[in-house]
């Protein structure tokens, strides 16, 4: 075999192709772990105020967060590794993908972007929604009117003007403002996101 | 900065050195393709090829200002991958008898699911497999990658010679491993 006879078969080697929607989403996959480390790195620069005083506060944050979430009815506090929680890096994924995030999921497999074809998801309050089934949690961002597969549940996720929010799958309907729940034992808390505030 | 790269590029690597991951991630969409080849050709595995272009990216960006536009931004990137990949391999090896037994891998889970086009590409890849990978570094560099030596030797922080001498010894073991696949073969 001659060189150039091994470089045309070298050449004639092709590699898997990856699916168009591996590629269209790549990008942004990048973007969400770029700003996820950027928020997991930052630490205050002064130490102003004495470690002590520090633990304590944390103690008292803690406590009250467990008793208000009692008072509440039994919501989950939003975890802390929890980065959808984090109005930056929700409000930079919506930026790359103009209308065109359907969902943002954060399960055990990581961080996904749920993207539509089209830039056809009109421009509503983004949805917080987390949802633990037994100790396996899942939490996305998303829009009213969305139909997202998350834990295995497929839903539609819809809210109003007064800030309610409903869950409606296969089996089961939730509601935040009602407290009304109907199905399985799935535990489900969802908020609006107010990205300027935040 | 970045005399080799267009003025998009220009753009995106100025925007996303001042912290925007939105012109980073148009960066990443402009490369992707090339540093998953390259990547892919270096582990044999789809699985490892993305967990490595990743690390690329992730790399690439907190190193960004490092880049001085001495050559272009696809060369700078494909330096990184080939560098991770290369680590990575040694790492891998580390671990035990690792590079009989990640080809095995590459093999069977390209076989399993078919993941490679047709069984030309299939042979050629398990033959990279079996190179040592400094060596599969300089085929990769120089015949996917069209890179002269020179530009493989810097690339790669060694000698021309030696990467003249790694293509020769690869291309000798390649010869063997892929004898009865004919050139004209599709």
């Amino acid at each position: 075999m001659t060189k150039p006879e091994l470089d045309s078969i070298l050449k004639k080697a092709r590699t898997p192709e990856r699916p168009e929607e591996f590629w269209e989403e790549f990008p942004g996959q990048i973007a969400i772990r770029l700003n996820r480390a950027r928020t997991e790195n930052f630490r205050p620069k002064r130490n102003w105020f004495p470690q002590p005083a520090w633990g304590l506060a944390a103690a008292i944050c803690v406590l009250a967060a467990f008793a208000i979430g009692h008072w509440r009815g039994g919501l989950e506090a939003i975890p802390l590794n929890d980065v959808l929680a984090n109005a930056k890096v929700v409000r930079e994924t919506l930026a790359m993908f103009p209308n065109r995030v359907r969902a943002i999921v954060q399960d055990e497999r990581g961080l996904n972007l749920v993207l539509s074809d089209n830039d056809d998801v009109p421009d509503s309050t983004p949805l917080y929604v987390r949802i633990c089934d037994g100790k396996q949690c899942s939490s996305f961002v998303t829009f009213s009117g969305q139909e997202i597969q998350v834990a295995g549940q497929k839903m539609t996720v819809l809210s109003d003007t007064q800030g309610g929010i409903i869950l409606t799958g296969n089996q089961f309907v939730w509601s935040n403002t009602e407290r009304t729940y109907a199905g399985n034992q799935l535990k489900i808390e969802a908020r609006n996101l107010d990205l300027v505030a935040m | 900065m970045a005399r080799m790269a267009g003025s998009d590029e220009l753009n995106w690597i100025q925007n996303s050195l001042a912290g925007d991951t939105g012109a980073y991630a148009a960066l990443v969409k402009q490369h992707q393709k090339m540093v998953h080849a390259v990547a892919l050709r270096m582990t044999g595995s789809l699985a490892d090829a993305e967990d490595l272009t990743q690390e690329t990216f992730l790399r690439a960006f907190r190193q960004l200002d490092s880049f001085r536009a001495e050559s272009k931004f696809s060369t700078w990137l494909c330096r990184i991958a080939v560098n991770l990949s290369l680590s990575w391999r040694a790492r891998e090896n580390r671990r035990g008898d690792v590079h009989s037994k990640w080809a095995e891998k590459a093999i069977s889970e390209n076989d399993s699911r078919g993941g490679f086009p047709d069984e030309l590409s299939r042979r050629v890849q398990n033959a990279l497999d079996k190179l040592p990978a400094k060596q599969r570094a300089a085929i990769i560099l120089t015949v996917y990658e069209n890179q002269t030596h020179a530009e493989a030797a810097k690339l790669l922080n060694c000698a021309e010679a030696t990467v003249s001498w790694r293509v020769f010894a690869a291309r000798q073991k390649l010869k063997r491993l892929l004898k009865g696949i004919s050139h004209d073969q599709t």
